[in-house]
């Protein structure tokens, strides 16, 4: 639906998460449709304000009449960036991809440095945030990892940057998860999805991004494998953009055989090929629906898995964007929105007395960790420990997914101290 | 692919789809609802209509038309479904007050007032607001709220304007669940030294925690404090919503929020599954049963053509008052629009007629005779309706 089709009804300015605490930004309904009917296409972009959404796209799942609310911004958020000089930490973060694996190669000594307030000092300089702490990297990622494990249905697992460089602890997990319900899981080569280039103003690049892992997908598609994703933010450019706005060749093929990781557990339990013996576990939990999983339209398959467990109290928190959105709350024009939308995506956390937070995305996980003091987990974790306690797994010897859990608790353990692979 | 079998699906997350949802998801059924978008109640002031705007909510239902849905839930039903409605606002940080046997009034933001029937606690105040003095306090900048016009109008008023440092409600709101902002906020109006009496503000008072913010004032201030409703982007709706959505997940009810339904799988006389219209790979979200709570023209339960109106998600048969020329009056408010009959006719089960499935109930203002707008009944109807579906179909399912 096009701007056209937009009522003025202000539903989506009340979902909007930026304009709730900042007044720069005249919200969705006037930086998108109503500001739509006055850009034409030989002008130069004047709103500036544009830079400030955030992309969570929650105008668009808010709005019930369809409208595109999020793409009409992220069109003038493009023009935007091409017609004017663009900062520093914009082309920056665009590259996260090649940062990131930079970070990862020199990980120990990167961590390091990135910590001391002297970098912050002159990271602030280029536009980044001095106040939270970058992620810390990890030498063995994803890509220096096992890429093919187990046999059976054929899957490949888009892991995205987060987890390669960031968490590959999850990611080994995932792979695991999917190897014990009888996937051959494959882990071929793959970039960055493209959203970060994408929301950081730079078209081109994102396209380059994307054709790539086009390519290798649709490859793998044509022999049968399912794409499976674990991060919703890349899920969401997988499924939507590649399609839409990026328009690579293959991208519906792409869209229409990629999954959710949870959501493919639920279609492999519901085709009756596994059973998955969950253990008791007693926990209370906040599962904080991340913005872009919601964009999805698929539901939110982790509640389902979680019903499956015995003992576990789950709070589902929906309302609420924790303010990070990818890149945008590193950048220090929004850090001041990013830490308000963290304050108050963490105070509904706080009230709920639970014992860690529950996210699919490692934006999320980050910004919630640091407001909110708990753990943050992936579905993942709470499933692979509730796989840990069930009777079929207690008492054997320490194999497959128990051998996993454990490496991954120690090195949740090691994190706090030192960055480190998980111990074998 | 993502189907897991529930046992009741809800399309529509409105008032009526949320009650509805709730209810069974409350009865431990497997709920899943699904919704294009959020519902027109957060626009609306968050008040409860149920019909006559007199003193007696109930006072004209001896006047409806016999084909209105009210006749086919009756009194009781529309008690039970307020009382329902109120209970399970309780559990959550948005109580309501009042109750079908007299309606309430509350102040408008032009210093009128108006009658309805079920209000939240945040509005109560503006009962014997006539009677004493009343400071209407709003902000600096705040559009579409305009405290003199409610001086101008009620004798014995003043007003006085605060900085919050933002414009739009959603913004001041938020700012209100900050400790700091509160106190400050506190500190300010302990300075104006306010002749003794009321102090009212529009709804802005926090999201999530709006009673308790304004106990906090009212405590330390030592005077009444009461929300008046704005126009949209109205926070009392949103809270309504948000409360009455977080009702249904605490329950254990799945959402599946943002898209529409593309299609629509039946057997027989059965429907089995409706497909999701996602970007991506449809995705099919499979029930037992299946409620249709998607609403009138502006909620998108119904499209109008030239001369034909279509529902949009089964196709059923629509009732329609006669050709468009006939569709409107002159004078809408008043007596709206012959239009505003039109919907799905249901039997008294509230399976829509003229249409041969069995496991399908229709509620909400989709329903054909409402007359929502002439007869003053949005939400009391939406709420009466869901509870009936929700029971009609709690007796389907065991």
């Amino acid at each position: 639906m096009t701007f056209e089709h937009c009522v003025r009804c202000t539903i989506c300015v009340e979902n909007c998460p930026v304009y709730k605490v900042e007044p720069l930004f005249p919200g969705p309904k006037q930086s998108g449709p109503d500001a739509q009917r006055f850009r034409l296409d030989g002008e130069k972009s004047v709103d500036q304000w544009v830079k400030y959404c955030c992309q969570c796209r929650r105008c668009e799942v808010a709005c019930p009449y369809g409208v595109q609310v999020a793409e009409i911004i992220l069109k003038a958020q493009l023009k935007y960036g091409e017609e004017h000089l663009s900062p520093f930490s914009s082309h920056l973060f665009a590259n996260a991809y090649h940062l990131e694996a930079i970070g990862s190669t020199l990980a120990p000594l990167f961590n390091r440095v990135a910590a001391l307030s002297l970098t912050k000092k002159a990271m602030s300089l280029f536009g980044i945030s001095g106040e939270l702490d970058l992620p810390a990297f990890r030498f063995l990622n994803l890509e220096r990892g096992r890429r093919r494990k187990g046999r059976g249905r054929k899957v490949v697992f888009f892991y995205g940057c987060h987890l390669n460089f960031n968490r590959p602890d999850i990611g080994t997990g995932i792979r695991d998860l999917l190897v014990s319900m009888g996937c051959r899981v494959v882990m071929p080569p793959q970039t960055c999805c493209g959203l970060p280039a994408l929301g950081n103003g730079d078209l081109d690049m994102a396209r380059k991004y994307a054709n790539k892992n086009a390519s290798v997908l649709t490859s793998y598609i044509d022999r049968g494998f399912d794409v499976v994703y674990a991060c919703t933010s890349c899920g969401l450019s997988l499924v939507q953009d590649y399609p839409g706005i990026l328009d690579v060749e293959g991208g519906r093929k792409i869209a229409e055989n990629t999954y959710n990781v949870h959501e493919y557990i639920l279609s492999l339990i519901q085709q009756g090929s596994v059973k998955i013996p969950l253990g008791i576990l007693e926990r209370k939990i906040a599962y904080h629906i991340p913005c872009h999983l919601r964009a999805l339209g698929i539901g939110y398959p982790a509640t389902k898995l979680f019903k499956l467990i015995d003992g576990l109290q789950v709070s589902v928190l929906e309302d609420h964007c924790c303010g990070m959105a990818g890149t945008y709350g590193f950048k220090k024009r929004n850090q001041n929105t990013a830490a308000r939308l963290g304050e108050i995506a963490s105070g509904a956390i706080r009230g709920l007395g639970v014992d860690a937070v529950v996210a699919d995305c490692g934006a999320c996980r980050m910004q919630l960790e640091h407001f909110t003091g708990l753990p943050a987990l992936d579905p993942s974790e709470i499933i692979r420990e509730a796989l840990q306690n069930s009777p079929e797994h207690r008492g054997k010897t320490e194999k497959g997914i128990v051998r996993w859990w454990r490496g991954i608790k120690d090195a949740r353990h090691a994190a706090r101290t030192l960055p480190a692979w998980p111990r074998r | 692919m993502s189907a897991v079998t529930h046992d009741v699906v809800v399309i529509g997350g409105g008032m009526s789809g949320l009650m509805a949802s709730a209810y069974l998801a409350g009865k431990g059924f497997k709920t899943a609802l699904i919704s294009q978008g959020d519902p027109v109640c957060c626009l609306s002031t968050g008040c409860v209509d149920v019909l006559s705007p007199g003193t007696h909510p109930l006072e004209g239902f001896d006047g409806l038309p016999p084909g209105h849905p009210y006749r086919l839930v009756g009194r009781k039903g529309i008690e039970d479904g307020c009382r329902l409605f109120k209970e399970i606002m309780a559990t959550t940080t948005i109580p309501y007050a009042g109750t079908v046997r007299k309606n309430r009034e509350i102040l408008t933001p032009i210093g009128t007032f108006k009658t309805t029937c079920l209000v939240p606690l945040t509005m109560t105040g503006a009962e014997g607001c006539r009677d004493g003095y009343t400071h209407v306090i709003s902000f600096n900048g705040l559009r579409d709220f305009y405290p003199s016009y409610i001086t101008s109008r009620l004798k014995n008023t003043g007003f006085s304007l605060y900085d919050a440092g933002i414009t739009s409600t959603l913004g001041i709101a938020t700012r209100f669940e900050d400790k700091a902002f509160l106190e400050a906020f506190i500190a300010w109006i302990e300075g104006l030294e306010i002749p003794p009496g009321k102090v009212a503000l529009p709804a802005v008072l926090g999201i999530q925690s709006p009673v308790q913010i304004m106990e906090e004032i009212s405590r330390r201030i030592g005077s009444e404090v009461f929300e008046i409703p704005t126009l949209p982007p109205s926070i009392p709706g949103l809270r309504l919503f948000r409360a009455l959505k977080g009702a249904l997940t605490a329950r254990g009810g799945d959402l599946y929020w943002g898209k529409a339904v593309g299609s629509v799988e039946c057997r027989g006389s059965m429907v089995e599954a409706v497909t999701l219209a996602t970007q991506g790979r449809p995705s099919r979200v499979q029930g037992r049963a299946f409620i249709l709570a998607t609403g009138s023209f502006v909620s998108g339960g119904l499209f109008a053509r030239i001369d034909t109106v279509n529902e949009t998600v089964f196709d059923l048969p629509v009732y329609v008052p006669g050709p468009r020329k006939d569709w409107f009056w002159n004078d809408f408010f008043t007596a709206g629009h012959p239009i505003e009959k039109a919907g799905i006719e249901v039997d008294g089960s509230l399976r829509p007629t003229r249409s041969d499935l069995k496991n399908l109930f229709v509620c909400g203002s989709i329903l054909a005779h409402g007359e929502i707008m002439k007869n003053h009944c949005g939400h009391g109807l939406a709420i009466a309706t869901g509870l009936k579906a929700a029971r009609i179909c709690e007796g389907f399912l065991s």
